[in-house]
């Protein structure tokens, strides 16, 4: 794609053209080699920190909200720019910037205060906070004192008017005074991006006066239909504010951002394996300590468990701070967990150390691993593989579809929340080795994943805690992932001992029929059997707006 | 309780729609008739010439007080009785001056005011480019049944003009309010009148009126008074009473066409060409000329204005 072409869409996209002008006049002094230009056409690798916040997805890397069909078609329309987001004709609810992660996940870290510059609403899925994880034994390494550091300036009708500054710098005080933070969040959302509140200039006013550091993290719902978004936004305060210029090195410190759907159990397989070898992994978010944050720039690299999630951060760290990074593959299956740890060795001198850990582990491990493949390709009787869709998402698209070959089962479909150009080369590589595939890009709308599982009728289907939900079937049914709050070793899908963990999750969903025995029995069905009649599981899609 | 007139009267800022509507309660207060007007606009200068060139409490600074908002706090009389209410708003650069509009009219109808003093008439004075929902609401259901624009022959106040005809069409089919006239203001010379009339039949729009600039009008504003009450036989005032008795007799309504944005900007080139065919035809008539500039934006219609950049 030439450079004018690009200019041209990013300005059909509503980009402030004088940032585009800027953007590329940054771009004509990097770097001139051909891989690096074609990644700068498919995405915008500069992390600014000047900006009070990143761009969107969409046009930080182009991102979609839906779109369905073959993988190599994706990927030839992603890099002739022919992708763009839609409107549905009819839509279901679906989650957003503010609230699909970082009101959840930030009131975990340990010694701040988040402030939800909203509507009281806005901040409801917080509350949750202190249930979820409180399964979790303390035993386990969950902290036994998680109060919920909780402020919400609860912006009303006058507020809106006349604005709500001088409520948002009393929410900083009263936090300041309540909690003693190290740091304080201020979180935005749609009402105060709408009336344009300076949250910038509250911070700068008030940061003299305040202990802690002031963190505004600029998830306005309205700025995108990619919850995606709030990861960068996220990253991004957090990179602007928090992040600490390294004292010192630390080589044997392996930041690893971890989100939602990682459980307990996959964090403490992280840490067994990186401890083998004498490295520890510095987990962000939850349930981190601010000085965790403020250490990242002193890790010896940022290693991935879910590519799209940590590519803000990863690259923030590069550009700001020397630390390098890799974003593929993630610690799930065997191969892959193989091929991640050698990643880390490469940066941290432990290429001897890892050797020793794999072969050590694939001691334990791939008997486990043969077994349970010669189930799952026998399983038919017919030759035929069992056949696994999943509702995966960005990062376990590009984990799980060759981990499902791995365990000897094939993928037909795979479904994501979205997609974007910063997945685009890992997910040719996983084409390349797996074969082809389709993917369905799809926002949280599950009539259309109840469609197409019906009419690609898979062995076992995954959905998602968030976006799915249980449908009766008759065939296999169950989960993708659990929640972090989730402590069960059955419930590991990370490294070695959640390859294993997770192969025999989905034996048993095939074996054991009761889930959809009673499901059968005892639900309604959701849709109506004019809806899976439809040829096109985009049956709503608003083509008239391509 | 006979059925109230409301009347919204929009226009660009600085263009004279509160001097115009003031005058026009004035000159109905005259004939008899029981006025409230009221003040869309944060600056709440609307009713000002009205009482003396005074600033009244407005509706949302009262709600924002937090205490309750009692009708007489927010309803101030003023010359000859006239009611005078002014919706308020932030300060410049926060909040939202368009929510405060509907929050504002919301008030006004939650607490039952409109039917507690049951105006005959009432005069909304609105900040005119219709730039959100906010500016708009006095267009939509329920609130005003005719529209006004008050307007000069400049192209940006034209501009206003179509926007707003705009905002009433979008509204027109759900029983939002309808149009009545542009009102043009600030008149000089033929050739102004001419501007105006020819966007209102581009337009399929009607004149209401024409008011000419006047010493008479700013000598009233700076006494804080309407030339009705400061010059009453002057023939400015008269010009206003007869504006406020055709507002009062004209029961057309109707849905303009506004112009999209390159008609409209063909219109505006098209008369560049013509001002200046009449500046040089006026320039080689020496007689009663002198005071002619030779130069366009004696017009107000500048060629640097048609050029207007749309997003």
């Amino acid at each position: 794609m030439s450079q004018n072409n690009r200019t041209q869409q990013v300005d059909d996209n509503h980009v402030n053209s004088s940032q585009v002008d800027d953007h590329q006049e940054k771009r004509s002094h990097q770097n001139s080699q051909s891989r690096h230009q074609d990644r700068q056409e498919l995405y915008d690798p500069t992390i600014n920190l000047e900006s009070n916040t990143c761009p969107n997805r969409e046009q930080r890397a182009h991102g979609i909200n839906v779109w369905y069909g073959q993988a190599s078609q994706l990927i030839k329309e992603a890099k002739e720019g022919k992708l763009h987001a839609c409107d549905r004709k009819f839509q279901q609810t679906s989650g957003c910037v503010l609230n699909f992660y970082l009101a959840v996940r930030l009131n975990t870290i340990r010694d701040a205060a988040i402030i939800f510059h909203a509507p009281v609403g806005c901040s409801s899925s917080a509350l949750g906070y202190r249930e979820l994880f409180r399964s979790i034994p303390v035993a386990l390494g969950r902290p036994a004192n998680y109060d919920l550091h909780w402020i919400t300036t609860n912006i009303k009708e006058n507020d809106v008017v006349y604005g709500a500054g001088n409520k948002l710098k009393f929410a900083i005080q009263e936090a300041e005074r309540r909690y003693s933070p190290k740091a304080i969040f201020i979180l935005t959302s749609c009402t105060s991006g709408v009336i344009g509140e300076d949250i910038e200039g509250a911070v700068n006013e008030l940061q003299p006066y305040i202990k802690a550091r002031i963190v505004p993290v600029h998830c306005e719902g309205s700025r995108s239909r990619l919850v995606q978004t709030g990861y960068d936004a996220f990253w991004h305060g957090v990179l602007k504010y928090l992040v600490k210029k390294p004292e010192k090195k630390q080589e044997d410190l392996i930041n690893v951002a971890s989100m939602l759907s990682y459980t307990w159990q996959d964090r403490l397989e992280i840490t067994r394996l990186l401890g083998k070898i004498g490295l520890r992994p510095n987990f962000i978010p939850e349930f981190a300590t601010v000085q965790q944050f403020e250490e990242l720039s002193e890790a010896a690299v940022t290693a991935p468990l879910c590519p799209t999630y940590t590519d803000y951060l990863s690259k923030g760290l590069e550009q700001n701070y020397g630390v390098p990074y890799f974003l593929y593959p993630s610690p799930m299956g065997i191969a892959n967990t193989d091929e991640w740890l050698r990643k880390i060795a490469e940066y941290t001198g432990k290429e001897k150390e890892v050797e020793v850990l794999i072969e050590e582990e694939h001691k334990k491990w791939l008997p486990k691993l043969e077994a349970i493949r010669k189930e799952f390709l026998n399983f038919k009787g017919n030759g035929e593989k069992i056949r696994i869709m999943g509702s995966l998402g960005q990062g376990r698209l590009l984990a799980h579809v060759p981990y499902f070959d791995e365990i000897g089962a094939s993928s037909p479909a795979a479904m994501a929340q979205d997609f974007d150009n910063l997945i685009l080369e890992e997910i040719e590589d996983v084409v390349n080795k797996v074969g082809d595939f389709k993917i369905l890009v799809n926002t949280f709308q599950a009539a259309e994943q109840g469609h197409l599982t019906r009419l690609l009728d898979p062995d076992i289907a995954l959905t998602c805690p968030f976006q799915g939900g249980a449908y009766k079937r008759n065939k296999g049914m169950t989960r993708i992932h659990a929640l972090r709050s989730d402590g069960l070793p059955r419930s590991t899908q990370s490294g070695y001992a959640g390859a294993i963990a997770f192969a025999n999750f989905l034996l048993q969903s095939l074996k054991s029929q009761s889930f959809q025995r009673t499901m059968l029995a005892k639900t309604d069905d959701t849709y109506k059997e004019w809806w899976y009649k439809q040829e096109n599981p985009l049956y709503y899609l608003d083509k008239e707006e391509a | 309780m006979a059925k109230i007139r409301n009347i919204a009267i929009y226009g660009k800022g600085g263009i004279g729609k509160s001097t115009t509507s003031s005058n026009i309660s004035a000159a109905l207060s005259e004939e008899g008739y029981k006025i409230m007007q009221i003040g869309c606009d944060p600056k709440s200068d609307s009713t000002n010439t009205l009482r003396g060139g005074r600033f009244v409490p407005t509706v949302l600074d009262r709600l924002r007080s937090g205490k309750r908002v009692e009708t007489e706090e927010i309803v101030h009389e003023g010359f000859n009785g006239i009611l005078c209410v002014e919706t308020g708003g932030p300060e410049p650069g926060v909040g939202c001056a368009g929510r405060g509009i509907i929050t504002a009219i919301e008030l006004l109808k939650q607490k039952k005011i409109i039917e507690e003093y049951s105006p005959d008439i009432i005069i909304y004075d609105v900040l005119g480019d219709v730039v959100c929902g906010g500016f708009a609401m006095p267009i939509r259901e329920g609130v005003a049944d005719q529209i006004y624009t008050v307007s000069s022959s400049d192209f940006m106040s034209l501009y206003a003009s179509n926007n707003l005809f705009k905002g009433i069409k979008k509204y027109a089919n759900s029983g939002g309010a309808l149009f009545s006239g542009v009102i043009g203001n600030s008149i000089n010379l033929p050739i102004h009148e001419e501007i105006i009339q020819d966007f209102a039949a581009n337009t399929k729009a009607t004149i209401a009126g024409f008011v000419p600039r006047s010493l008479t009008v700013a000598k009233a504003e700076l006494q804080g008074k309407t030339t009705i009450e400061a010059d009453p036989d002057s023939e400015q005032a008269e010009l206003y009473r007869q504006l406020a008795k055709g507002i009062i007799d004209n029961e057309n309504r109707y849905v303009p066409n506004p112009l999209g944005t390159d008609e409209l900007k063909a219109w505006a080139e098209s008369w560049y060409d013509r001002l200046l065919e009449h500046n040089t035809s006026r320039s080689q008539n020496p007689q009663g000329q002198a005071a002619v500039k030779n130069d366009l934006s004696y017009y107000s219609l500048k060629p640097d204005n048609a050029n207007v950049r749309v997003r």
